[in-house]
């Protein structure tokens, strides 16, 4: 077998470490009983001849003592039942040859001269043995004895069986390992099969088959668990694709809406008789039906920013009574030609909250867009704002379909629409209450929705913080006082028409007002002027907007100054960074005048 | 070598007794130097009865009755030798001495039918040894010389042996010529 094939197997690798490991073991095993049985053999050859010899030495003791040969030789005749004795002799006390013995094969025997003295020595393949007899306490001669010393028979034959027993060894192995291949490498290979036909077919309801409860085991579980994961995301993205196209094409038909007003209004505009109310009312409604193309605009940033976590608000302080206009306003159009009867019920002291004046408006918008859309034509549709327990709570009711029990906890999620057999043209977007419950949230508030059962109408309740006690229990006279007060202002901005335009807007508010085009100047104008408020640009050359802020915080004439950051970047982090560089606020362009009130309002 | 009789008997004897001359590298042997070295050899394969010795290092007493030279003999072997710790003395006995204290009896052939004394000594506790060519049958010892053809051989009478409270080792039985089991 090649490497790349061992490489490649893993069943050959289970063989081969199994096979290597048995041989490896006997191996070993092996090589010291042969090194112990080596040693062994010599000590127990010599220990087994001097033994023999001890014995010879005391039955021909008699014989030798009396000079009888042929019990002498009788008695080394014994020897024959030990097939490795070759020669065997007995010797005198003088050393002459008193008795001899030898294997009948072996030709021509040849017996030392003389004897040696006692011991044993090994002398090729045969082993010598002298032995002193004695009598009493007399050496009256010497057995000599001649055995063949073979360890390496000995070892030929261990060899042999270790061969044997090898063999026996790698083929239980091999059973083994074929036992090992079916517990261990045809899970392995059924979950690699079930891999390669879900990549193959596409098909994530297939699944490995469990049949251990070990680590494969365990292995196939994970990989289940990893398949029905994988099965679930493949749904969910072929689901959010879906929805993701429905959401298109309504999206195309929404953005077409507002266009028709704008038209009507245009032609209006190009009418020669057209009086100066009408034409007033048209340059209106462009600006609204404008406003909705800019908020539809905002919507889909707000899917992809609801999609990421990355929705935002840009809070100011406001009047929800204008907040609740603006939604009506907007929703208006479509009431009427659902033919609903609309019922509004403002409180006439202003609710005022920390808040995002275009987001509550579109939260309100889409309630009663909703409270219309699903709601037979010629229905009633009721909107309250009321102050309860320091929140300001926006209640929107109707007579129309309701909600099934079961519905209300679903209707917030994205794509939700409760009535699926509606025809696209009422269908909306389908984001208008995932979008409101995260603005609402955003704004610190809550959102709900309760209804009687299907066909009982359903009510959905906002409610939103108050914005701080102190503005909000604030006597109307008082912030009518401070609206009149004159107040001294500092712009700068590197586009000299914002800049100016600006200026001439708080100007004509009685307010007393310098400009700069840049950081420089800005920095410069703010130590002459003191002023009470600054509106900073960011992007400006020379000295940005950020170095400007904290400079003027550092000045002590400018430390109490209200900063107010001015830029075209809304993102959380760009607000971060204007806090942590000294601005109290931070507003948006394009700017909004009312803003600008309120917040000169606010100090 | 001291006459053409002793030559004749070396000659006789030539191979048997080697081990004996060997055992006590001596001159060459004659009948008697044979006789004398079995007698004194006898005493390593005899089992003694349990009185025969006074102490562990009591003299072993070997009587030789009418056989000057075998006597002769002995006493150059025994000096210096001993037997299991015993030390070995010669004592020579004439015609009707007692055989008080005496381990082993020689009784020479010049004593002539000896039966009677053989029979006296066994009854006093010593090993009776004899010499003739007639057998153990006629003199009733318990060791017999005879020539069994050119060596001195010795037969043995178990019966007469155990008669006198003797045992005699089975390596030695296993080189007597013959041996009368006991009756």
């Amino acid at each position: 077998m090649t490497l790349g094939a061992v490489s490649r197997s893993l069943r050959r690798k289970v063989l081969l470490l199994v096979l290597a490991a048995t041989a490896i073991a006997l191996g070993l095993s092996a090589l010291g009983l042969v090194i112990y049985d080596l040693r062994a053999y010599e000590r127990q050859w010599t220990n087994d001849l001097n033994t023999q010899a001890e014995l010879l030495a005391r039955t021909s003791a008699a014989a030798l003592s009396f000079g009888d040969r042929e019990t002498a030789t009788r008695d080394l005749a014994v020897l024959k039942v030990r097939p490795r004795v070759m020669v065997a002799a007995i010797y005198t006390r003088d050393g002459e040859l008193f008795a001899t013995y030898a294997k009948p094969f072996v030709v021509n025997p040849t017996f030392p001269a003389r004897p040696e003295a006692d011991g044993y020595r090994i002398e090729g393949d045969e082993l010598l043995i002298y032995r002193r007899v004695v009598e009493g306490s007399e050496p009256i001669g010497t057995i000599y004895m001649r055995a063949l010393y073979l360890p390496w028979d000995r070892l030929r034959d261990y060899l042999g069986i270790l061969l044997a027993v090898m063999i026996a060894s790698f083929g239980v192995a091999a059973l083994l390992s074929g036992w090992l291949q079916g517990a261990v490498t045809d899970p392995i290979l059924e979950v690699s099969n079930v891999a390669r036909r879900v990549i193959e077919q596409r098909d994530y309801s297939l699944r490995a088959r469990k049949t251990t409860e070990d680590e494969i085991g365990q292995l196939v579980d994970s990989f289940n668990a990893m398949l029905a994961e994988a099965g679930r995301r493949a749904d969910a993205l072929r689901e959010s694709d879906v929805r993701k196209d429905e959401f298109l094409a309504t999206l195309a038909h929404e953005l077409r809406n507002p266009l028709a007003p704008i038209r009507n209004a245009l032609e209006i505009l190009k009418m020669p008789g057209a009086n100066p109310a009408m034409l007033e009312k048209a340059r209106q409604m462009m600006e609204r039906q404008l406003a909705q193309m800019v908020r539809l605009v905002d919507d889909l940033l707000d899917v992809s920013r609801i999609t990421t976590g990355k929705l935002g608000i840009r809070k100011a302080l406001l009047e929800v009574q204008a907040a609740v206009r603006d939604a009506i306003e907007t929703a208006r159009p479509f009431l009427e030609a659902r033919r609903h009867q609309l019922e509004v019920q403002l409180p006439s002291q202003p609710i005022s909250i920390e808040g995002d004046r275009t987001r509550l408006a579109q939260v309100f918008a889409n309630l009663l867009h909703n409270a219309a859309k699903y709601t037979e034509p010629g229905g009633y549709i009721t909107l309250s704002l009321a102050e309860e327990d320091d929140q300001a709570v926006v209640r929107v009711r109707d007579t129309g379909i309701g909600l099934a029990p079961e519905s209300l906890a679903a209707i917030f999620d994205m794509f939700v629409q409760v009535d699926r057999t509606l025809e696209r043209t009422q269908a909306g977007l389908g984001v208008g209450l995932t979008l409101s419950r995260q603005l609402v949230t955003l704004h610190g508030g809550t959102i709900e929705a309760k209804s009687g059962g299907l066909g009982k109408g359903s009510e959905f309740t906002v409610r939103l913080p108050l914005a701080g006690a102190a503005l909000a229990n604030a006597d109307p006279e008082v912030r009518r006082l401070r609206a009149r007060q004159s107040r001294r202002i500092l712009l700068a901005d590197d586009n000299a028409d914002f800049a100016d335009s600006l200026a001439e807007l708080f100007a004509a508010r009685g307010h007393e007002v310098r400009v700069a085009h840049n950081g420089a100047e800005a920095l410069a104008a703010a130590a002459a002027f003191n002023p009470d408020f600054a509106f900073l640009d960011i992007g400006m050359p020379k000295v940005h907007g950020y170095e400007v802020a904290r400079r003027l915080r550092d000045m002590p004439a400018t430390s109490e100054c209200v900063l107010v950051a001015v830029t075209g970047w809304g993102q959380e982090d760009d607000r971060q960074r204007a806090r942590e560089a000294g601005f109290d606020r931070h507003i948006l362009k394009p700017v909004d005048p009312a803003e600008i009130d309120l917040i000169l309002d606010s100090y | 070598m001291r006459s053409p009789r002793s030559l004749r008997v070396l000659l006789f004897l030539a191979a048997g007794v080697a081990a004996a001359t060997a055992a006590f590298g001596q001159r060459e042997a004659t009948e008697s130097g044979v006789k004398a070295a079995f007698l004194y050899k006898f005493a390593n394969y005899i089992e003694w009865p349990a009185n025969a010795f006074t102490s562990p290092t009591a003299p072993l007493v070997i009587g030789v009755l009418g056989a000057d030279e075998i006597a002769g003999e002995l006493d150059r072997i025994v000096p210096g030798r001993n037997v299991n710790g015993h030390p070995v003395n010669v004592k020579r006995l004439k015609s009707g001495d007692g055989a008080a204290g005496v381990h082993i009896l020689f009784v020479g052939k010049e004593q002539g039918g000896g039966a009677a004394t053989v029979r006296a000594a066994r009854e006093q506790g010593a090993l009776t040894v004899t010499e003739s060519e007639r057998g153990l049958e006629t003199t009733g010892s318990a060791i017999n010389f005879v020539t069994a053809g050119e060596r001195v051989a010795f037969e043995v009478s178990l019966d007469s042996a155990e008669k006198s409270g003797h045992r005699i080792s089975s390596r030695m039985l296993a080189v007597a010529k013959r041996v009368v089991p006991r009756s």
